[in-house]
């Protein structure tokens, strides 16, 4: 046991640097192995986590001892903790911007399909004033059928598809005029 | 040894359900043909069947529904019998009757009771002609939206309308008020068009605080018509099923057994053969109305399995081979109490999108009365091509707070992460109060759960062990991204090194 003890306290200076990010904010993490584990530190909290086995992660919370799945696959970390699955996406040092591409793009002035699929009905048209959360288009995935609102207020300004068009998530269907 | 039944059987289907025939098969000595489109090269029901062909590309329409390609498949490969699973061409009377001509056993109902079934209209009109209960609505469907108004005002609001083809709430709405009714029957026969290639949509009351409890008959060719109680389905999200379970709470033995009289009565009516599930709506008083039967095997049907000990799918088969409904099946009781939980790939935080990519980690629960039914392995990428079912976890307990308790533990101890799942979701539903209290309506969804955000705390979490993943893998980690400022792990450099392992005494 003893020797454990030695192993954490050999590299007590080291430390990792992570940044996360979830939606639009950044988590920034500070990383070092202990004993038999790592403690993490996040603003003012620490966590102390031991790994459990492949993709699993043990930690006490409140006093209370919890099994963590994560597994990271390329820039993303997909992680478990009790049935809450929340995907963090690892920034990349070459790309500057942190909405990556892929899986439910947001932006403020345009609007994507959720899923790829099949435009079946333009509820508005081009030059149109619009408000947030209002239901800009059905868009049909996975046979059914979803209703895609706006992200913010504002004016439609193109219209980039038309109904029974096949749309993919790269490509916005909507682009919106917004007031900053 | 007993006779063989079939020489070899094609399971015309993909994803949990073909793996569960392909293991009937076996249970039977029966050797199996899957029949897999290019997108499931790899999937777990190819893999399993003991033979299985390609018949085409992923969309439905030129594999699993291409009725003669999958008909010639049969006959290269000597099988003399299809099982249709469920979806796709299960209820399509075309596939029954091409089988027919072919020589080949179709292992279900007549095209004649699909077709009767099928159509929702003329199935009611039949049905009441039976003396079987019908919820008050329109007798035939509706032409132009002056005639749904009028339905809809003699009926009384809030009315539902309805797909004449119609099946999984697809083409399905409720309207509350005159004012949304006309928005609704569009987007009703456009959801039913592109489902079923069929508009006809119709209109009838709508019942507040319904139960949706369902009956699983067997009917075999010697007159034989029995059935093997109730599933109560009545938790449905976008009037999908989500949790099943078996007996239901609001069964009285009198309600039980004139409900199962009337499902046989049902079954009868329609010259019915093989499994079949009669579905009712059960009101506040006890009163119940025929809804619909599922000419085919049912996404839910392991509960009935648990609970009464019958292999519904072996039954299918035998009974398709001409043998009378095993006796096991006939004397069976119901006993204990069985709960499915469908497993879905969306994600239940942002509006129940459908979800798509790989399983990257994979882990099912196990234990005493713990059952998974899945298509899917670490590895599988699902895709946006097909259903989003993942899986169906099903358990079985003495009685229902048990069976309560031993889902939700289950549902914690199913792990899939590189996709979002409805495994949370379903173990708020099992938590809630009045889940626990019985009270499961089928506007339980709506009323219940409310909008879902997931606690900061846990995004903190979640980052937290995130970077312990990364410090102590960071061989993974450096694939794609990479991280910013980071250092060569020490442990890297420390060589082997096990967690719990003793380095001296």
């Amino acid at each position: 046991m003893a020797d454990n003890r030695d192993l954490g306290n050999r590299y007590e200076d080291f430390k990792m640097m992570n940044e996360f990010i979830y939606r639009d904010e950044l988590i920034e993490t500070s990383a070092e192995p202990k004993n038999d584990g790592v403690n993490v530190s996040i603003n003012a909290n620490r966590y102390s986590i031991i790994p459990a086995g492949t993709g699993r992660y043990s930690v006490e919370l409140n006093g209370i001892r919890k099994t963590i799945c994560c597994v990271i696959k390329d820039n993303k970390s997909y992680v478990d903790i009790d049935g809450v699955l929340v995907e963090l996406t690892i920034p990349s040092d070459d790309s500057g911007n942190a909405a990556g591409a892929g899986g439910g793009n947001v932006e403020k002035d345009k609007v994507y399909a959720p899923m790829p699929g099949k435009v079946v009905k333009l509820l508005v048209n081009e030059g149109d004033e619009v408000t947030k959360k209002q239901p800009l288009v059905i868009v049909e995935a996975m046979k059914m059928e979803n209703q895609v609102n706006s992200p913010s207020d504002g004016k439609v300004k193109k219209i980039n598809f038309a109904d029974g068009d096949q749309v993919d998530t790269d490509t916005p269907i909507i682009e919106l005029e917004i007031e900053e | 040894m007993t006779k063989k039944l079939f020489n070899r059987i094609l399971v015309s289907n993909r994803g949990e359900i073909a793996v569960r025939i392909i293991n009937a098969c076996r249970l039977l000595g029966i050797p199996s043909l899957a029949i897999y489109s290019t997108a499931d090269r790899g999937a777990v029901h190819a893999q399993s069947a003991d033979k299985a062909v390609e018949i085409g590309p992923p969309p439905p329409r030129e594999s699993y529904l291409n009725i003669d390609r999958i008909i010639e498949a049969a006959l290269e490969n000597r099988c003399d019998a299809i099982h249709p699973g469920y979806g796709f061409l299960a209820e399509n009377p075309e596939f029954p009757e091409k089988c027919k001509k072919a020589g080949i056993t179709f292992i279900g109902p007549s095209a004649e009771s699909m077709r009767l079934m099928g159509n929702k209209v003329q199935s009611r009109i039949k049905m009441a002609n039976a003396g079987v209960p019908l919820i008050p609505g329109m007798k035939k469907a509706g032409a132009d939206i002056a005639e749904f108004e009028k339905a809809a005002d003699k009926a009384g609001y809030p009315v539902l309308i309805k797909a004449a083809a119609g099946g999984g709430g697809k083409g399905m709405r409720i309207v509350k008020e005159k004012k949304g009714l006309k928005e609704s029957v569009e987007a009703a026969k456009r959801e039913a068009k592109n489902a079923f290639n069929d508009d006809t949509v119709y209109l009838e009351k709508y019942i507040e605080d319904p139960r949706h409890i369902e009956f699983q008959v067997l009917a075999d060719t010697h007159g034989n018509v029995i059935h093997l109680f109730e599933r109560e389905c009545s938790i449905q999200r976008r009037h999908q099923k989500i949790i099943e379970e078996t007996p239901s709470v609001a069964l009285t033995p009198e309600i039980r057994e004139k409900m199962g009289k009337a499902a046989v009565n049902v079954a009868r009516a329609a010259d019915y053969l093989n499994a079949g599930t009669v579905e009712f709506l059960l009101d506040k008083n006890g009163g119940f109305y025929f809804l619909e039967m599922n000419t085919r095997v049912q996404v839910e049907h392991p509960i009935t399995e648990m609970t009464t000990g019958v292999d519904l799918v072996a039954e299918q088969i035998k009974i398709a081979a001409g043998e009378k409904i095993s006796e096991s099946a006939i004397i069976a009781k119901q006993t204990g109490h069985s709960i499915e939980c469908r497993i879905y790939a969306e994600d239940a935080e942002n509006g129940f999108l459908p979800s798509s990519g790989e399983i990257i980690y994979y882990k099912e629960p196990a234990g005493p009365g713990i059952r998974v039914d899945t298509g899917i392995v670490e590895g599988t990428i699902v895709g946006v091509e097909y259903d989003p079912i993942l899986a169906k976890l099903i358990v079985y307990a003495p009685d229902r707070d048990l069976a309560i308790s031993k889902m939700i533990n289950a549902l914690k101890d199913y792990k899939i992460l590189g996709i979002k799942t409805s495994l949370k979701f379903l173990m708020d539903v099992l938590a809630h109060p009045e889940f626990k209290a019985g009270r499961t309506y089928t506007d339980f969804i709506d009323r219940n759960m409310g909008e879902r955000i997931i606690d900061k705390k846990l995004i903190e979490l979640a980052a937290a062990v995130s970077s312990a993943a990364l410090i102590s893998k960071p061989a993974i980690s450096t694939a794609g991204g990479g991280v910013k400022r980071t250092s060569p792990s020490p442990w890297q450099t420390i060589g082997t090194w096990e967690i719990g392992m003793r380095i001296s005494k």
